[in-house]
């Protein structure tokens, strides 16, 4: 059902009356309470919103049962009241000051969450947007989400549950949608927003930044894309097949559709094992995963990219040593692909990934130099000194998170996401004194 | 068979004399599983008795290794695809280009000349040394203009759907002598502005007052076109010496008749370099001949990717 300017305007007024509510009457303790007890309810192994979800997500974004129930651990089991808690001191320096003016300095503060959020979501992961959709409700704002096309069930039923646990709250959340073709909703959505968080690609960011209130406080996260780093010391007998494991991890959740979701992996060479060796393995616990966790269907153009690029290196790696391939049984199941090239080389995703060698770090850097506007997450393992000093250098370039191999697709709730605070840039301070 | 004795009845073939495909398919499998060795270390030694089960040289091999069934040193040509860097260049060399010459003139004319008539050939797409498309051209006897001039008698205008738009975006319009014609053929790669095959040939007969407009479907790594059965019908045409199969890309088999897949091109003429050759654009089988959907890879993803041409701009 589209959404007409109508119902849009509703929802705001309708909306913002219900967040004054919760403003005037709730307490920050008391919305990460109704938020936690929410994210319990999804993680509950017989949860009907997980079952829900599995059937409706399964269909509308082409994951497996399985991914989607991967997917709601994944976002979900960060949801503890202790991190929502800790997420709030990190960002305002005192959970407090979202309740009453606290002494900071020299002066009392208290900050206040805008009236209204405008949400676009994007469709390719429902991650960003429910955490998008939370942090509108930690500041008690009042929160229009228009849901992907390809994604309409998380944001509804996340709502349906949390309407379910504190109707309250809940009322502070309209999920509504209309074609991107309708700019007068789109515009009626966007003219009162105090802030507006544009999860899509590029042009989708510009447009919407251009129709934005010029006094409302917009961030767009755009695409990105991620890789990863094994240094020598990881690559032992012993090590191997849980490195293997976290790499497999890394690149089959959400099937590889997410900015986390690692394209490269560079291996560095003159460890115990060779690089080829740990694409071996890969391949592996890429099949393992597959057999637990199947991915998702995919659309005629997405298969035909991936058989193609299977059949390109399948043929080229018969003739050409720095070349090695490794696939599941059927066309277009996961492809590992050693090459012996050190430049960066985007996958086509759904469970596509590059190992490289690399005779060390300085020489990786080199080889992303370029692409770092573009990058989100580099996976390094191990997790070591030489981890933090390669980390150090990727600051410096502009990469805006670094985290140990296997962990690339959960960021916790604190991290700054594309290398900005998340609630801090939203709130409005009163400061008194 | 020997070699020539192969060549001469690929061109007996192509020239109308009955064969059988099959067989003719089969020898010339076994000509470049021997005489290709990255073509036979791909094959193996499997034993193959149907031209639709003989394995197909997926294009981006051209870009990477010899795919040439003597020494490249002694081509006559090498015709080069489109690409901004030497790694994305695909190479295709001949040893002769008497099977091009034979595959392509005639199947032209009896697309684009149905009636027998001779027009003058104008072609709106520059010279280039390596492409194969204006070696095409100058083989079809064109000749190379920057622009079309009024002119009183009919005419046959060669382009590119990118050499049409521009022209048409820059404003222009001529009104041709009526039984004028069009050849456009694929050419938006990484241009930035697309459109549909069917707003071109309006735009088209409306700039130009050109009814017959027929499209070509044709690459570097081919020897043979394909042409559309006639104006206004975007089915192809395939001629007796080629196939053309629909791969179904989730199975890596033949579609079912009105489902997508990649299109995969048998084409005879190819003796010297690869005669099974899996396109990476997709097609439906459409009768006798096949339709075309589009470029299958680079397609816009669903996912969190960037696209090629973004990553190599960063």
């Amino acid at each position: 059902m589209s959404a007409t300017v109508e119902q849009v305007r509703e929802a705001i007024i309708r909306m913002r009356a219900a967040r004054d509510h919760v403003l005037a009457h709730r307490s920050t303790p008391t919305v990460i309470a109704a938020l936690a007890e929410t994210a319990r309810r999804w993680l509950a192994v017989d949860s009907p919103w997980r079952a829900r979800a599995s059937e409706q997500a399964a269909e509308s974004l082409g994951f497996s049962p399985a991914m989607v129930n991967e997917i709601v651990d994944l976002i979900f089991g960060q949801w503890t009241p202790e991190a929502l808690g800790e997420l709030l001191d990190k960002e305002l320096g005192d959970r407090r000051v979202l309740d009453e003016f606290q002494p900071l300095g020299r002066l009392a503060s208290r900050a206040i969450g805008p009236r209204l959020i405008t949400h676009i979501l994007a469709g390719n992961v429902p991650a960003p947007g429910l955490v998008s959709i939370l942090s509108g409700l930690l500041l008690r704002s009042a929160n229009l989400v228009k849901p992907a096309a390809r994604d309409p069930v998380f944001p509804r039923l996340f709502l349906e549950s949390l309407t379910e646990v504190d109707a309250e709250l809940a009322a502070c959340v309209a999920v509504l949608d209309w074609p991107r073709t309708e700019t007068a909703v789109t515009q009626a959505a966007l003219a009162e927003a105090e802030a507006v968080l544009v999860c899509g690609d590029d042009r989708t960011i510009a447009a919407l930044r251009a129709m934005a209130p010029a006094t409302a406080v917009f961030m767009g996260y755009g695409h990105k894309i991620s890789f990863a780093v094994i240094g020598r010391e990881a690559m032992t007998e012993e090590n191997l097949p849980a490195l293997a494991r976290a790499a497999a991890f890394d690149v089959s959740v959400y099937d590889q559709q997410g900015c986390l979701s690692p394209h490269v992996i560079y291996v560095e060479e003159r460890g115990a094992l060779s690089p080829r060796k740990f694409a071996g393995a890969l391949a592996t616990a890429m099949a393992e995963y597959q057999q637990r966790v199947p991915r998702g269907r995919l659309s005629v153009e997405e298969a035909a990219t991936l058989t193609t690029l299977r059949a390109g290196y399948q043929f080229r790696a018969e003739s050409d040593r720095r070349l090695s391939v490794w696939a599941g049984p059927q066309p277009n199941d996961w492809l590992v692909v050693y090459e012996d090239d050190p430049s960066f080389s985007p996958s086509c995703l759904n469970r596509m990934v590059y190992v490289k060698p690399t005779d060390g770090f300085s020489r990786v850097l080199d080889n992303v130099r370029r692409y770092v506007p573009l990058i989100s997450t580099v996976g390094v393992a191990p997790f070591d000194e030489r981890a933090r000093a390669l980390a150090r250098e990727l600051a410096e370039m502009g990469v805006t998170r670094v985290c140990p191999l296997g962990e690339m697709q959960q960021p916790p709730l604190t991290w700054h996401h594309d290398g900005r605070p998340n609630l801090a840039a939203l709130v409005r301070w009163t400061d008194v004194g | 068979m020997n070699k020539t004795d192969l060549q001469n009845r690929v061109l007996a073939f192509i020239g109308g004399a009955a064969d059988d495909f099959n067989a003719l398919a089969l020898e010339i499998f076994a000509f470049q599983r021997e005489h290709n060795l990255p073509y036979r270390n791909y094959c193996g030694k499997r034993g193959i008795e149907r031209w639709q089960d003989i394995p197909a040289v997926p294009t981006s091999a051209f870009k990477h290794l010899p795919i040439t069934c003597f020494p490249a040193a002694e081509a006559v040509a090498e015709f080069h695809t489109s690409g901004t860097t030497a790694a994305q260049t695909g190479k295709h060399y001949f040893k002769t280009l008497a099977l091009y010459d034979a595959a392509c003139v005639p199947n032209f004319r009896a697309h684009l000349f149905p009636d027998g008539a001779t027009l003058p050939l104008l072609s709106l797409v520059p010279d280039n040394p390596h492409s194969s498309l204006t070696y095409m051209i100058r083989r079809l006897g064109a000749r190379f203009v920057d622009r079309l001039e009024p002119v009183t008698e009919p005419v046959c205008v060669l382009g590119t759907a990118f050499h049409f738009l521009n022209l048409f975006d820059a404003g222009f319009r001529l009104k041709l002598p009526a039984g004028s014609r069009v050849m456009e053929t694929g050419g938006f790669k990484g241009r930035s502005r697309e459109i549909s095959q069917r707003e071109l040939h309006r735009l088209i007969a409306e700039r130009l007052g050109v009814t017959m407009i027929i499209n070509e479907y044709g690459m570097t790594e081919l020897s043979t076109q394909f042409y559309d059965h006639q104006p206004g019908m975007d089915c192809k045409d395939v001629p007796p010496w080629a196939r053309v199969l629909i791969i179904n890309p989730k199975t890596g088999q033949e579609a079912q008749p009105g489902e997508p897949g990649l299109i995969r091109v048998f084409d005879l003429a190819n003796l010297w370099s690869a005669m099974v050759v899996q396109t990476e654009d997709l097609g439906v089988a459409e009768g006798d001949g096949f339709r075309i959907l589009g470029r299958a890879v680079g397609a816009e993803s669903r996912g969190c990717s960037l696209a090629a041409e973004v990553l190599q701009q960063a």
